[in-house]
């Protein structure tokens, strides 16, 4: 048995073997409608580890999509009735901004993701708290049901949610196997020097690839906002751990280069079924966050590709 | 007394040793020759730990023994002189001499540096080398920092009980004559308190030094002989397996090059540090070899023509047109192609498959708004990995998992397919065994005589001499010399390191 070998295919076995435990343990969590409304509820966290994979993929983290998703909460709540469904666009391209400024910050400056984006997370967080008066808004309901209301209505028993999420996972998975961006991402991932030796340009690839994480951070938050119909600077708080969790028990290592958008889907599956167990088994709340913790440094010391340290950890 | 038994060790498409049998003798010096990629350096890095055997076994005085670590291997007496020095330059010698067992010196948490100086002077006695132990590394010359490494594992000798075993690997590579010598005459001194492992590439002083010499060739031991039964030609030929003539560097193929119009232009050149006022002029199906020591500005130079570093002056011409723009993008643009040193890491996508390796370079070429042509890719693959004979099960195998030789070969594949003109060469024999090296040769050859510039940083001295049109010598980042590398008028090995050192 090549360990080496099965490693790519944990991630869905994992997730079947959770299902088979919490589905057997209670057998209501098989009920359909029970189970739609599940992954329909995960759909902003799934957006937002979705443009995380991009950022983990290169090797890098972004450790501000909670923020970005923060301060969008309160840009749309605050631009709805200006704007309307444009709105949607200026949300997108201030999460795009925000991650293409710390991609700058990391390529340009030499300063860590992990750094580059906290300290773009903490600018974000600023921004919405001045934004908000660090009040909770709320929107127009005429105003957000004219413009997203179309969101939570479903087709033929399919939430639009879904369809959104799938669609954005459409997009992601396009990008990542058939364009020469995806193409150059993965030999950033794989092989950064041997990138840069070939002549790409390496930090165009990796700018881009955080101002994606932005972006998609951005839709998490707008979709975060309207579903809750209002915005406020702590109202996505929770979702950064989640995230980071999903995308590398999806099985995209923290090293980079393998795993993807589609594993991502996958280990944000896994975290809901997670999550649904612990509701059944009544753990509360505040304890959630201490099992995602634990099941991150699992994930982390699983996936992560001791060749390409080169022995020094920091 | 120390015992390598049928050592086997595999890496992913390479076997790298082959049940090889390896003795050592109390007091003996043992020389291991062998050409790069022999073995030499994998069994070098099992005898001291670095490495454990697939299969085999390791005894000292008959005891089997299994390093887990290098720090186990020199618990029982076995330590590493390296060729790429280990001192930390910016440590004191006697820091470097006692890093990693400065306990003994401690008392109460703090390091009695009083102590450790006396301690270190004592090493360097052993060495002969007469320098403050306080003194900064970095301002010792090379042949002195040779001998604090040689004392520093020296200090093996209080350290444990039984016997020593000291590998020096290339030990003279920077040394001149006269510290050759000297090291030399310190070895067969110490011989009576350890048993020495002497590599080296250089037949005539391992000859010299030797009790016994073990020859490797592709990682099997062919041959142990005593020294005084041995001669150079006789050993050179059991290492390479055949006559180094001049069949090996295609030296039959070697076509007169074009002398209008060159390809590169380097009209004094300058780079802080790195080198200084370098000129020189790249013509089609020209090989031009920069030959230096290892930091005379070789590699910078060929990092210069490609666009990773700007220069700080002087004019740079590639194809009639002045060079204002520095980067890998542009160079690659102007139809540059560059082969590095570092195979693994800057050649080849370790984790990216065959095609997507080759189509690297040139995925403007393979996309249409962004998208890419994947059947157009594969399409191309195909045909390159055909025409250069590249051995892979299939086009999807992960460029990783091939042999050094056909990783090389999908390098070159990447920048003959995108139709690159002018190809810098890095060390492209590096590790590679014989027969790949010669396929290497051949396609050197061939893209010449196809119109290609190339420069090279050759592996070995004899391979910059076989291949090249051109010698170029270059010591501490400035110009020594031209040679002319016409057939039956090439210059020789003295001629070339006379300019070097």
């Amino acid at each position: 048995m090549n360990l080496e070998r099965i490693k790519p295919h944990f991630p869905w076995m994992t997730l079947l073997a959770l299902v088979c435990v919490v589905g057997a343990a209670n057998p209501a969590f098989f009920d359909p409608l029970g189970l739609l409304s599940l992954v329909t509820d995960v759909v902003p966290l799934f957006i937002m580890a979705l443009g995380m994979t991009f950022a983990i993929y290169i090797g890098g983290i972004d450790l501000s999509a909670q923020q970005v998703a923060n301060m969008v909460t309160v840009v749309a709540t605050v631009y709805l009735s200006q704007f309307g469904i444009g709105v949607a666009g200026i949300c997108i391209l201030a999460g795009f901004v925000f991650g293409a400024v710390s991609g700058y910050v990391t390529t340009r400056l030499y300063v860590p993701s992990f750094v580059s984006t906290l300290a773009m997370g903490f600018v974000a967080l600023s921004a919405a708290k001045y934004l908000s008066g660090q009040r909770a808004l709320s929107m127009d309901v005429t105003e957000r049901n004219t413009s997203f209301g179309w969101m939570f209505d479903s087709t033929v028993g399919v939430p639009h949610q879904l369809a959104i999420a799938a669609a954005l996972l459409a997009f992601a998975w396009f990008l990542q196997t058939r364009t020469s961006f995806g193409r150059a991402l993965k030999a950033v991932g794989s092989g950064e020097l041997a990138a840069v030796a070939s002549g790409l340009n390496v930090d165009r690839v990796k700018i881009l690839a955080f101002a994606i994480s932005g972006a998609f951070a951005g839709i998490a938050g707008l979709l975060f906002s309207v579903k809750l119909s209002g915005g406020d600077a702590n109202l996505a708080n929770g979702f950064l751990l989640l995230a980071i969790v999903a995308v590398l028990v999806g099985g995209t290592p923290l090293t980079g280069g393998v795993g993807g958008v589609v594993n991502t889907a996958i280990g944000t599956l896994i975290v809901m079924v997670i999550r649904a167990a612990m509701v059944y088994l009544e753990i509360s709340a505040t304890q959630q966050q201490m099992v995602f913790g634990v099941v991150l440094i699992v994930a982390i010391a699983l996936t992560i590709d001791r060749s390409k340290l080169s022995g020094v950890v920091k | 007394m120390y015992a390598l038994n049928k050592v086997d060790k595999h890496f992913p498409g390479v076997h790298a040793l082959k049940a090889v049998d390896f003795q050592v003798g109390r007091g003996e010096i043992v020389g291991l020759v062998g050409e790069n990629g022999a073995g030499k350096s994998t069994l070098m890095k099992i005898i001291y730990g670095a490495y454990q055997p697939d299969s085999g076994s390791i005894t000292i005085d008959d005891t089997t023994m299994r390093f887990q670590n290098p720090r186990q291997a020199m618990n029982h007496g076995i330590g590493m002189v390296f060729q790429e020095q280990s001192l930390i330059t910016n440590l004191t010698v006697m820091e470097n001499i006692f890093l990693g067992y400065e306990q003994q010196f401690v008392k109460f948490g703090i390091v009695d540096w009083r102590a450790m100086a006396k301690a270190a002077r004592h090493q360097l006695a052993k060495v002969k080398l007469d320098v403050d132990p306080s003194a900064v590394t970095s301002q010792l010359s090379f042949a002195q920092r040779q001998l604090v490494e040689l004392a520093k594992v020296l200090t093996l000798e209080e350290r444990i009980d039984g016997d020593l075993v000291i590998l020096l690997d290339e030990p003279t590579s920077v040394l001149a004559k006269e510290e050759v010598e000297l090291l030399f005459r310190l070895v067969r001194d110490l011989a009576k308190r350890a048993s020495f492992i002497f590599v080296s590439h250089r037949i005539d002083e391992v000859l010299e030094l030797s009790d016994r010499i073990y020859v490797m060739k592709d990682g099997a031991v062919v041959d142990v002989v005593g020294s005084d039964a041995a001669d150079v030609d006789d050993i050179q030929h059991k290492m390479v397996g055949r006559e180094v003539d001049k069949e090996y560097y295609r030296e039959q193929k070697q076509a007169p090059y074009a002398t209008d119009k060159p390809l590169i232009r380097f009209d004094n050149v300058s780079m802080d540090k790195r080198y200084r006022d370098i000129s020189f002029d790249l013509h089609r199906g020209e090989v031009l070899c920069l030959v230096g020591t290892e930091g005379s500005g070789r590699e910078a130079i060929l990092r210069t023509i490609y666009g990773l570093e700007a220069p700080t002056s002087g004019t740079v011409t590639i194809k009639g047109e002045q060079v204002t723009r520095f980067a890998a993008a542009d160079g690659v643009a102007r139809g540059v192609g560059y082969v590095p040193r570092e195979r693994k890491v800057e050649g080849i996508v370790n984790g990216m498959n065959v095609y997507e390796n080759m189509t690297l370079s040139q995925l403007k070429k393979y996309s249409d708004l962004g998208v890419l042509r994947v059947g157009d890719e594969k399409e191309m693959a195909r045909d390159w990995v055909d025409r250069l004979a590249i051995k892979t099960p299939d086009i999807r195998k992960d460029c990783g998992g091939l042999s050094g030789g056909n990783q090389q070969k999908v390098v070159l594949a990447k920048w003959r397919s995108g139709g690159s003109d002018i190809i810098l060469l890095d060390h492209p024999t590096r590790g590679l065994d014989i027969g790949a090296k010669e396929d290497v040769y051949e396609m050197v050859r061939e893209m010449s005589g196809a119109g290609v510039g190339i420069v090279l940083v050759a592996d070995t001295l004899e391979e910059a001499i076989g291949l090249s049109h051109t010698i170029i010598v270059i010591k501490d980042g400035e110009f020594q010399k031209r040679f002319d590398g016409t057939p039956g008028a090439k210059p020789s090995l003295y001629d070339l390191v006379h300019h070097m050192i």
